[in-house]
């Protein structure tokens, strides 16, 4: 814990530029690298009863439990068999660790400040959880903010 | 930061922490010198030496405002070392000043802690403690000692060249205190040529007792010389607790001093600590006295030393390097039951290795016992948080409230420990604002003016139960309904309250039965949040009450939430754990005879001519087969707190201890813990258990 907590302000300032890209069907999102910790394959994942569907259980991460969410579930997506590309992104919000299913991750890129737009407001399911939106190299990117995505969730805890 | 100048943050934690540990110390001393009424050697160096250390420690980080109070704080305490009897002149006022400088030297630790420092001004405390050194230095004339000592008494010495007092308390609760302490005057009237007690009379007047048992028994004997032999009576004289000879007033104390140790040794300077004493008593005995009583002494002395020395020995360790340990420990645990259970060997014969095991086996067990006892820790520092809460609460509300502690020594693990701090905290503080009345209320009622608040801790089983019990106005289940209607958070008809439910009202979020908001508490966030507090470390409170004569609270707690022996079940794809001590007994059924359906669907069996509930954990958990017959699965006969019930599972996996892991903080809301599961675990073999709590998924399901 303490290795992560004491990174210097510059490196979190290099980080809050940069996004990892992943991809669910053909959309590409971004999420800020300042909260990835680290990307995974699916492993076993144990089925917490009582809970939403978008929750998909908990998985043993080096001995520590960290709950994980199927993306396209939250996003009210169809479900989609997992694949060899099928990966866990794991997050850092709130000082509690969440894993993201995704379809795959594609890259990490660097957005300047100025390339960021405010996200259009569709009124779907998605839109409820963006930050900004990108253009990077012809890509469409969303970015996804990770507090909103998790806010249900995460506000409750703070009651 | 900016707190420190660079290169001084390391020491920096290490000052917050030494200096709040002191100044815990120094409340504990400050509590019961205050009970006392007196302040004994002992106490005033140690409140000297912690004002000392602080003050230097606090200079060399830079902390001007604190070390210059704590200087003030020491000069106080400087002047009673050497002449202690000067305390009865300015006892109340330097004990609030004491107190105060204490609360002020912790709200400046915790703001270096949260890292946003302001440092206060405390120049205001500074003067009045310096009014108080002042008055010390200048009332140093011994007839004003006398004429203040007076109204005080019980503390009138007289400063005879040729006396000695004795300063006699006796075992709580032992009665009749006046009457043993005149036991022990005839005693010493056969030794010496006069006796005197304060308080006078006591053989003639029974009014004295209490007065002793609070104060304890002034004897001054004369002549001087007979104070060895005086000493050995007052030990050999039953239900005596402790005893010191009271120094005299200024100008006959050193002389005083020189004949007690005379014959023996040279005049030496007044006394410092208990030890130099002590040792110059063994001196003096050595060649005054007989053998035997010296090496009397010389125990009483090892026995200080033996004190010092373990107070040494003591290690304070960072808390995360302690978690640490115990995560290791139980992932070697787990590794362990990997290796032992390893399907490559399952079917080998290997006597050598099996043997190794059982060994490797017994020294995990035995680290694992380790481990769980260095975190346990005694109840005691935070019972006596509480003390001072009391104190300051009845001073500030003007009540008399006593508090009772029971049972401090009781361990509980460190997590444990700090989780109900702020629950008790909250508790005590209720009790003595909103349950205990007014003196005068009290007096109406014909209850003893000074209220009492019991905080009872005791070991049940592998619980705590700790009780806090006041003896105040109790709890109105009538008013607490119509409140409850008003503020819209009754879920049934008024009428089909139980008094206990009723009572249970008072734990619901958005309850609060004190409309004022005083400044101790009746935010209305009170019992909701102990309940959640107590709660997440899998705890639990009942209420008792019975109006006007009090309530008690009863907090059940949890030994330690780390490590539970327990049964693995599997359940459609899921494996639950559940803990041992739950289980009664598993079984499997050839036939479905002794099953009975009710009406509605629900399922009984009969085992032993008592008939049980069978909760499916298929359909309780909403996995798997949830018809399966009962022939095809397992039996598990559990009690708990809340009734006997057999569980319904697939298969029996093993007995495993598991290492308990609370969910994610993600999970809070989705109710697990009310669903019946109380954390996680890691198994062997990588994949995770849900542990079931069996009471709360019987309670639940009824």
């Amino acid at each position: 814990m303490n290795e992560n907590t004491t990174i210097s302000s510059d490196v979190i300032e290099e980080l809050s530029n940069r996004y990892l890209l992943f991809k669910i069907d053909d959309a590409y999102y971004g999420l800020s690298l300042t909260s990835v910790r680290e990307i995974i394959s699916v492993p076993k994942i144990t089925d917490i009863p009582g809970t939403p569907d978008y929750v998909k259980g908990i998985i043993n991460l080096r001995g520590g439990v960290v709950p994980v969410i199927d993306v396209r579930l939250k996003f009210a997506m169809p479900e989609r068999e997992y694949d060899s590309q099928t990966c866990i992104v794991v997050l850092d919000v709130h000082d509690t660790s969440v894993g993201l299913i995704v379809d795959r991750v594609s890259e990490v890129v660097t957005v300047e400040q100025e390339q960021l737009v405010a996200p259009p407001d569709m009124g779907d399911v998605v839109s409820n959880y963006l930050d900004s939106v990108s253009e990077i190299a012809d890509k469409i990117v969303l970015n996804i903010d990770c507090v909103k995505f998790l806010e249900q969730d995460v506000n409750s805890l703070q009651l | 930061m900016g707190i420190v100048e660079p290169g001084m943050e390391a020491m920096l934690d290490v000052f917050v922490h030494e200096t709040d540990t002191m100044l815990e110390e120094l409340d504990e001393v400050l509590i019961d010198s205050e009970k006392a009424h007196n302040i004994d050697d002992d106490n005033i160096n140690t409140i000297f030496r912690i004002t000392h250390t602080i003050k230097g420690s606090a200079a060399m980080m830079n902390f001007e405002g604190m070390s210059n109070l704590a200087h003030s704080v020491e000069d106080v305490f400087y002047i009673l070392r050497d002449n202690p009897e000067k305390l009865k002149i300015v006892f109340d006022t330097i004990f609030d000043l004491v107190f105060q400088s204490s609360d002020f030297l912790k709200d400046e630790l915790n703001q270096i802690r949260t890292g946003v420092y302001e440092p206060s001004d405390p120049s205001d405390l500074i003067d009045k403690i310096h009014g108080q050194v002042a008055v010390l230095k200048g009332e140093a004339e011994p007839e004003t000692v006398k004429s203040a000592a007076s109204d005080n008494a019980g503390a009138v010495i007289e400063a005879d060249e040729d006396s000695e007092t004795l300063h006699i308390f006796f075992d709580d609760g032992c009665q009749m205190e006046n009457i043993r302490g005149f036991m022990i005057v005839n005693q010493l009237e056969k030794i010496c040529d006069s006796v005197k007690t304060v308080p006078a009379n006591i053989e003639t007047d029974p009014e004295t007792a209490a007065e002793i048992e609070k104060k304890g028994l002034f004897i001054t004997i004369k002549p001087a010389d007979a104070l060895q032999e005086a000493i050995e009576t007052v030990e050999s004289a039953l239900s005596v607790k402790s005893y010191e000879v009271v120094a005299k007033g200024e100008q006959s104390e050193a002389p005083a001093e020189k004949e007690a140790v005379a014959e023996a040794a040279p005049a030496e300077a007044k006394a410092e600590t208990k030890t130099e004493e002590v040792a110059k008593e063994v001196a003096a005995a050595k060649q005054a006295a007989p053998a035997p009583q010296a090496n009397k002494k010389a125990k009483e002395l090892n026995k200080v030393i033996a004190k010092e020395n373990a107070k040494q020995s003591l290690l304070s360790v960072n808390q995360a390097k302690l978690d640490k340990l115990m995560d290791l420990v139980g992932e070697i645990v787990t590794t362990e039951s990997m290796v032992a259970r390893n399907p490559d060997i399952q079917d080998l014969k290997l006597d050598n290795f099996t043997k190794s095991l059982r060994e490797l086996d017994k020294l995990t067990d035995e680290l694992q016992d380790i481990v769980m006892s260095i975190r346990m820790v005694p109840l005691q520092g935070t019972f006596h948080k509480m003390s001072r809460i009391v104190r300051d609460m009845s001073k500030k509300l003007d009540k008399k409230v006593e508090l009772v502690t029971i049972g401090e020594d009781t361990e509980v693990d460190k997590t444990i420990n700090d989780a109900i701090v702020d629950p008790l905290m909250h508790m005590v503080r209720n009790s003595v604002d909103h349950a205990i009345e007014t003196p005068e209320r009290r007096r109406e009622l014909g209850k003893p003016e000074t209220g009492t608040v019991t905080l009872y801790a005791r070991n049940a089983g592998g619980e705590i139960l700790i009780d806090i019990t006041d003896d105040g106005s109790g709890l109105d289940a009538q008013k607490l309904i119509a409140k409850a209607k008003e503020k819209g958070i009754l879920t049934k008809p008024e009428s089909e309250y139980t008094e206990k439910e009723a009572f249970q009202l008072i734990m619901a979020a958005g309850f609060s039965t004190n409309t004022a908001v005083t400044e101790f508490s009746g935010r209305g966030v009170g019992m909701d949040v102990v309940r959640k507090n107590i709660e997440q470390i899998n705890g639990s409170i009942s209420i008792h009450s019975v109006k006007d004569e009090g309530t008690t609270f009863t907090i059940k707690i949890p030994l330690t939430i780390a490590i539970v022996d327990g049964m693995n079940i599997g359940v459609g794809n899921n494996i639950f754990t559940l803990p041992i001590t739950s289980i009664k007994q598993l079984f499997r059924l050839s036939d479905e005879s002794s099953i009975i359906r009710n009406t509605n669907g629900a399922e009984m069996i009969m085992i032993r001519g008592e008939c049980y509930p069978i909760y499916r954990l298929h359909k309780v958990f909403g996995i798997g087969d949830t018809e399966k017959p009962f022939t095809e699965g397992l039996l598990i006969h559990v009690e708990s707190g809340n009734g006997n019930a057999c569980f319904f599972a697939d298969e029996l996996l093993g007995e495993y201890q598991v290492v308990v892991k609370p969910f994610p903080v993600l999970f809070n809301h989705y109710g697990l813990k009310k669903m019946g599961l109380s954390g996680c675990s890691i198994l062997g073999d990588g994949s995770i258990s849900l542990i079931i709590d069996a009471a709360t998924l019987i309670s639940n399901n009824k």
